[in-house]
Parts: C-alpha cells; sequence; structure tokens
C-alpha cells in the first residue's frame, strides 16, 4: 500500500473495529489507568502488525488476535505503568455522549464481572462467543477444533447462567 | 437469566459503544506517528541499562584478568582460573538472557491465542531455566583469594577444613540450586522466594497461563 495511504486506511479499519478493542480492554483490565495504557498497546501493535496483514483472514479475525493475544499478554509487564513508552494523559477511546460504564445498567455490568471472573482464555472465547462469531472463526482466532470451541462455551455459558441464577436468588 | 436475553444484552451494549464510543484522531496520530516509532518501551529501555551496567561489570572483571594473566606468576593460578570461571559463567547467563529478551519482543500477535501465548510463556519460563547457570559461579568467589605462594601449605588444618567446608558447601549450593531451578519446582515457596526480585510474580502467571493453554487444548477439558 502506497505509505500515504496507509494512516488513513489504518483509522477506517480502526473506526470499524472500535468497539472490540473497547471490549478487550474492559475485560481484562478493570483499573482504567491501566485500560488506557491497554487500549494503547492494542493500538500500538495493530499499527505495527498493519503492512503484514494477510488478507486471507478478515479484519475482526486480526483484530481480534492482536488485540487478545497483547491483552493475555499484559500480565507480564512488572509495573503496567511503566512498561508504556510515555503513557498517555488523555483517552484514545472515549465516549462522546457519556461514560458506558456509569450508563451501563447492573445486568451488563454483572455480566462485564461474571466473564472477568473467567480464566484469561475462556474469557477470549466467551467474548468471541457473545459477539455471534462462528465456531469456525473462533476456532482460527483461538487455535483450537471447532469442537473443543463448541464444548467449551457450552460449558462457560453453563457457568455464566449459573452464576446469573445465584445473584438473582441472593435479591 | 437465559441464554438469550445474555446475547441481547450484548448486543444492545454493542449498539451502544458504536453509536458513542470515539477515537480520538489526534491522539491517534501521536501514537502512530511518534509513539511507534519507539519501538524500544521504558520497559526494554531498563532491562537495556540493566545488560550495560552488566557488560560494565564484566569488563572490569575481564581487566582484572588481564592484569593478573600479563603480571602471571604460578601464585596467580588461583586467581586466574576462579575470575575466568566467573567471567565465562556471567558471560553465558548474560548471552541467555539478552537472547530471550530478544525472542520476547520479536514475537508478533497476528498468530493464533493459544500458539502465541504458549510460545510467549515458555519463553518467558525458559528464561528461569537459563539464568539458573548464574549460581555456578558462586565456588569459584570463595577461591579467587587463594595463592598457591601460601595455599595450602603454610595453612594449618584449621584453616584448610574451613576452607574445603566453605568451597565445598557453596559449590554444593551452586549444583543444588542449578538442578533444582527448573519450571516443575516454580510452585515451591523458596522458588518463589528465589525469584520474588527478578520478575517472579509475571514468571507465575506465565506458569499459570501455561497451564490453563495445556488444558484448554484438550478436548472435552474446561
Amino acid at each position: 500500500m502506497p505509505l500515504t495511504d496507509k494512516p488513513e486506511l489504518f483509522l477506517i479499519v480502526l473506526e470499524a473495529n472500535k468497539g472490540i478493542i473497547y471490549k478487550v480492554g474492559n475485560l481484562y483490565c478493570r483499573e482504567p489507568e491501566d485500560r488506557k495504557d491497554l487500549v494503547q498497546e492494542i493500538i500500538l501493535q495493530l499499527w505495527r502488525s498493519f503492512d503484514n496483514y494477510n488478507a486471507q483472514y478478515k479484519h475482526t479475525t486480526w483484530i481480534y488476535r492482536i488485540a487478545l493475544n497483547v491483552a493475555i499478554s499484559y500480565y507480564r509487564k512488572e509495573s503496567r505503568r511503566s512498561a508504556i513508552a510515555n503513557p498517555l494523559s488523555e483517552e484514545l477511546l472515549s465516549f462522546s455522549v457519556t461514560d458506558m460504564a456509569d450508563n451501563a445498567g447492573e445486568s451488563i455490568s454483572l455480566l462485564y464481572r461474571f466473564i472477568a471472573e473467567l480464566k484469561e482464555l475462556e474469557r477470549a472465547l466467551m467474548l468471541l462467543y457473545l459477539d455471534e462469531k462462528s465456531h469456525k472463526e473462533i476456532a482460527e482466532i483461538m487455535g483450537i477444533t471447532e469442537t473443543n470451541v463448541a464444548t467449551k462455551i457450552g460449558r462457560i455459558k453453563k457457568v455464566l447462567k449459573q452464576k446469573f441464577s445465584q445473584v438473582k436468588n441472593q435479591i | 437469566m437465559e441464554e438469550q436475553d445474555i446475547i441481547n444484552l450484548w448486543k444492545a451494549q454493542n449498539v451502544k459503544i458504536e453509536q458513542t464510543l470515539a477515537i480520538n484522531k489526534q491522539l491517534l496520530k501521536e501514537v502512530v506517528t511518534q509513539k511507534a516509532r519507539s519501538a524500544v518501551s521504558t520497559f526494554n529501555r531498563s532491562k537495556g541499562w540493566g545488560i550495560i551496567s552488566f557488560v560494565i561489570y564484566l569488563v572490569i572483571l575481564g581487566n582484572i584478568l588481564a592484569y593478573a594473566i600479563r603480571h602471571y606468576s604460578p601464585g596467580l593460578n588461583y586467581f586466574i582460573v576462579s575470575f575466568a570461571a566467573i567471567i565465562l559463567i556471567n558471560i553465558k547467563g548474560l548471552s541467555d538472557y539478552i537472547k530471550h529478551l530478544v525472542w520476547v519482543n520479536a514475537i508478533n500477535y497476528e498468530g493464533s491465542i493459544t500458539d502465541i501465548q504458549e510460545k510467549l510463556t515458555k519463553v518467558q519460563l525458559s528464561v528461569v531455566k537459563h539464568v539458573r547457570v548464574m549460581f555456578l559461579q558462586l565456588p569459584f568467589w570463595t577461591t579467587f583469594y587463594l595463592s598457591s605462594n601460601w595455599f595450602p601449605r603454610d595453612m594449618g588444618w584449621g584453616y584448610l577444613v574451613f576452607q574445603a567446608l566453605l568451597t565445598g558447601s557453596f559449590a554444593y549450593a551452586a549444583w543444588w540450586l542449578y538442578t533444582n531451578q527448573t519450571i516443575a519446582n516454580l510452585d515451591k515457596r523458596w522458588f518463589r522466594k528465589l525469584i520474588a526480585g527478578s520478575g517472579g510474580a509475571s514468571i507465575m502467571q506465565a506458569l499459570i497461563v501455561y497451564k490453563e493453554i495445556e488444558e484448554f487444548k484438550q478436548e472435552g477439558v474446561l
């Protein structure tokens, strides 16, 4: 691709898939400061990989893979803030109307909380399932078989259902 | 809450996200044009400074050794052998460490989650395995000050026993640590304490994820 087009193309791809980055950031980092840095790290990795983008895969597959790999690897940084070159004072992704977290409602907050309680890889699997990716695409992103995807999603769904039931019973 | 309710809830949230989430274009431009050029993060810079300090330390040791060799006398045999061993072991340890840092940074994130995470955790865990070579220098720190001008000929039995115990215990400790500092022992308390100051927490996390990947890849296991 011509060098001058790269930032514009990148912005178009990012604009179309910004929700994925936001959701990954939200599911893997509960602390706002860490989340801001994680989003920056994901976008940086996407930018660095943009030249090597393999058209064999959909943009979404490429973004899910990079975003999830960066998020899961994020724990490796001993000091997360200092792990980032020049942490940003502002947010790369922000809400134009109001803060979604404040306006999200109890059920969605509970859902985020329950997913965040899952193990690292199960969390990725659940995000892909809820975003209605096919088993084939989930298998491609996760690197496991479609049968394995189906089995694991079935069990995670049961766990989530149980957690919602427990909360309901407590109320 | 039923399965379809959960999906509907998620979909409704997605619509809100798409409608209200905005990219800070000015900041994005700054990130991709300026910060991305700096491939070396603060994390790597601090590791880089550590490596430079270590190289300076090795250069100093090397110069002392070179001076001893230039002014060789049989009395310096213990010193030369000990320092040469210490320097070689440190060079091996440092080169392994640098090699692993390069590997960690060279892994791209475009592969499948299990594949990339497996590579990352393996590389991170192998740092533990390779850094253990550093322990092998322990006994040589108990012999470098000896001189064949006075050792063992002019020393009493008391000192000889003390020296043998000192070098023997350091040699045993070095061998024990070398053979026991393995991934299989990562869950032992003594090991956790030993690596606590050198990225121990993230290494433990790497082990947890590694085990999770192993389980995750198995069919029919959650």
